[in-house]
């Protein structure tokens, strides 16, 4: 396989991956923003901002944080490059360069996905519309993954896979780490009503509510999500199953066993750590610092994984 | 002026009597709707192009359902003369960049192929294997009676199209499957592994396994026939590389694969001369593999269509065919060339000066049916500004008189109409030399035009040809 190919499969996933991320977020902040607002606190677009490392951008553009201007700066803003918008133009513009290496299904619902948000981002939308573009989205990258289960097991399947989970596990640590230091700066609402309903919110916006409930019993706590979200190995967002999957896919690879090897052996220890770590000894070291941690070495890996696969 | 369909006013021909009755059949509902799913199948597929216009991003080309069907007798006669004409052109391009014989001969002045830009200096005295140096060409024709056809242009680069010929057939068998159970359609859906076969025919000498290695050459996504370029190298299974994914090493030409380096034998190039090798060619080029012509020269690799093969279809050689066919053939031409003044001779030039408002002129260098002068349909105005052109500028121009194209069925408004159309059939010379089983039909949509182009609002046709 060619480099340049492993490389746009590898992206395309990222991209479609971000995308989703992307319109989740703007579903956390809709949700938050119907409650009411503790002693007259509100701050969840600006966390929504953040989570997306969009703050910078956003206020280069705008001086007031606004719902209707966030969205659109999320949604389909040119000038934002990981808006749903520009995800998809460029997964799509990278599904055309390869798109002999994945299914004629794969092309189409990315193609499809292209010509409907050209045709959203024509229309005026309302601030209500969001759940609608959330839901639209989320479809889209669901059965954009869906065409992939057709795909020969090759290693454009794990490339595309390495992509997914590199972009998920960041995309799960920033979610994570927004929670905690963004949408509670006061210590004081730490366990209160506001925080839990946030983490219910987050859950929610993650389709894992029902499957949290699932896998634990009694009380919402915040204790109980963080080891859902970072230790739980059955549950697709987490940062445990995350790195599993890079693992996986990794160790998959059919090219280059020496790349693999010298890759793997920088990724070992956090994996080994992860499956025997406890939540009461992360939240002890400190859950932001574990998490920023985290989001450095998912970043040495996708750097060790372009300068050795694709240059 | 002749018509495809019918012989006379109320009679049809026999070939077509089928598709007659289909379109009687057809209400304008179902012509509605179909038109809408091979349009929406052709967004979906991503079978776009470019224009010059700043408009459109991408657009997709009108396709038209009625196809556009020969019989097997009529297009034994195509086959024979594309075939023949395939030859004597690369037979040409061997002969200029070797021997010379046919200038010794003084059958075409040397000034016209030395001084030409497409003439490439660097290939002199290089043979590329089989002597071929145009593996894929594309010949235009037009037919202007039931056994007349002209040869409006050849195509020895890189001639595009065929992925419209394989995917209008596609949709129509995918649309219309009884037309296929009741007409005798031979299949056209071999041809990207004959293309491959070409290909691996065509390995360069120092290639030492039995099963070459091909990729194709595109120049990236803002190509305007880059979806050609992916389909092609899928339906053939072969890497679609741009020039950053190839480098020279040592005698070989190798891409940047994900286990490192593979040796690469045969580069199916759809990007021009200029930026096939900046060491070469253009050194302002930022494409390009720097070396490459360095290992085709000794045999490294094969590049199709060999650099400056596009001698061969300029405009002022066009002329010569014929004489070539009889030249290094000893045949007869089977096609015949539309007339052609070539206004850099004077004589030439005061006939087409006096004629204006009867000819076709083009430019030398031109393509994709702009900058041209019809004459008949032009106003005087335009008319008066060719002339200021060709007098200033003769060198660039050639005029030919304006052929009665003929007329093909067509639906326009879901009404049965004739429109004027071309042929574009595909020739592969390699181990073997063969014609592609049909071409691309394109068909201009406007009432009472000549110009088939896509650019210009030409659509395309299914194109049949019936088995014996």
């Amino acid at each position: 396989m060619l480099s340049r190919t492993a490389e746009y499969l590898y992206w395309i996933s990222r991209y479609m991956e971000r995308a989703e991320t992307n319109a989740r977020l703007l579903d956390v902040g809709y949700r938050m923003s119907l409650f009411p607002n503790p002693n007259g606190y509100n701050n969840e677009w600006e966390s929504v901002l953040a989570a997306a490392g969009a703050i910078q951008g956003y206020k280069n553009k705008y001086t007031i944080i606004e719902q209707k201007n966030v969205e659109d700066y999320l949604f389909f803003d040119e000038d934002n490059p990981s808006s749903v918008y520009n995800c998809i133009l460029n997964a799509r513009s990278n599904a055309l360069v390869v798109r002999t290496s994945f299914t004629p299904e794969s092309w189409l619902a990315i193609n499809k996905t292209y010509q409907e948000i050209l045709k959203l981002k024509n229309n005026n939308f309302n601030a209500s519309d969001l759940p609608n573009l959330t839901e639209w989205t989320i479809e889209q990258v669901n059965l954009f993954r869906g065409s992939l289960s057709s795909l020969l097991r090759n290693d454009g399947y794990n490339f595309l896979y390495l992509g997914l989970f590199v972009e998920r596990a960041d995309n799960s640590a920033r979610l994570l780490d927004v929670k905690y230091f963004v949408l509670l700066p006061k210590p004081q609402y730490v366990g209160g009503n506001i925080d839990n309903m946030q983490w219910s919110i987050l859950l929610r916006s993650l389709s894992s509510f029902r499957a949290f409930r699932w896998a634990y019993d009694g009380d919402v706590t915040s204790t109980k999500i963080a080891d859902f979200l970072v230790l739980n190995s059955n549950c697709p967002r987490s940062l445990s199953f995350c790195i599993q999957n890079i693992v996986k896919h990794l160790t998959n690879l059919t090219c280059s066993p020496e790349k693999v090897a010298k890759i793997y052996n920088t990724l070992k220890d956090l994996n080994i750590k992860i499956q025997e770590e406890k939540i009461e000894s992360i939240v002890d070291f400190g859950l932001h610092e574990f998490v920023t941690q985290f989001i450095n070495k998912i970043s040495s890996v996708d750097t060790d994984i372009q300068r050795e696969f694709f240059n | 002026m002749f018509n495809e369909m019918y012989q006379s006013e109320s009679i049809i021909r026999n070939h077509y009597n089928n598709i007659n009755e289909w379109l009687e059949k057809m209400t304008a509902k179902v012509i509605n709707e179909k038109n809408a799913e091979a349009e929406t199948h052709f967004r979906n597929i991503g079978i776009t192009f470019s224009t010059n216009s700043e408009t459109a991003r991408e657009r997709i080309i009108p396709f038209d359902l009625i196809p556009r069907i020969f019989t097997f007798s009529e297009w034994s006669k195509l086959e024979k003369g594309v075939i023949q004409r395939a030859k004597a052109l690369n037979a040409f391009l061997a002969d200029i960049y070797n021997q010379g014989e046919i200038i010794k001969a003084n059958i075409i002045p040397k000034e016209l192929i030395f001084k030409k830009k497409s003439f490439e200096v660097s290939m002199f005295g290089f043979t590329p294997p089989r002597s071929i140096y145009s593996p894929i060409i594309g010949i235009d024709l037009v037919r202007t009676n039931h056994n007349e056809y002209f040869v409006l242009e050849d195509n020895c680069r890189t001639p595009s199209g065929v992925s419209y010929m394989l995917e209008n057939r596609e949709i129509m068998m995918r649309m219309f499957p009884d037309l296929f159970h009741t007409n005798r359609v031979t299949p056209i859906d071999d041809y990207p592994t004959r293309l491959l076969q070409t290909l691996m025919s065509l390995a360069p000498i120092k290639c030492s396994t039995s099963e070459p290695v091909c990729v194709l050459l595109t120049p990236g996504p803002l190509n305007s026939a880059y979806y050609e370029h992916s389909f092609l190298s899928d339906q053939m299974g072969i890497e679609m590389v741009e020039s950053t994914d190839l480098f020279v090493e040592g005698e070989f030409l190798y891409m940047k694969t994900v286990d490192g380096p593979k040796k690469v034998d045969v580069v199916y190039r759809r990007i021009d001369d200029d930026f096939l090798d900046p060491l070469c060619f253009n050194p302002n080029s930022v494409i390009g593999i720097p070396g490459i012509m360095d290992v085709y020269r000794t045999g490294g690799v094969n590049i199709c269509s060999a650099p400056g093969a596009g001698i061969a279809d300029d405009k002022a050689i066009y002329i010569y065919v014929p004489e070539m066919i009889k030249f290094y053939l000893g045949e007869q031409p089977i096609l015949e060339n539309v007339q052609t003044w070539s206004c850099d001779m004077d004589d030439d030039l005061n006939y087409v000066l006096d004629n204006l408002s009867d000819l076709v002129v083009k430019e030398v260098d031109g393509s994709g049916g702009y900058g041209m002068l019809i004459g008949p349909k032009s106003s005087k105005s335009s008319i008066e500004e060719f002339r200021r052109k060709l007098s200033s500028n003769p060198k660039g121009y050639i005029a030919q008189p304006l052929l009665d194209l003929s007329f093909s069925p067509t639906l326009i408004k879901n009404q049965v109409e004739g429109r004027r159309v071309d042929l574009r059939p595909f020739c592969l010379m390699g181990e073997n030399a063969q014609l592609s089983s049909g071409g691309l039909t394109r068909v201009a949509m406007n009432e009472g035009s000549f110009v088939v182009n896509s650019s210009q609002g030409g659509g395309v046709k299914d194109t049949w040809v019936l088995a014996e």
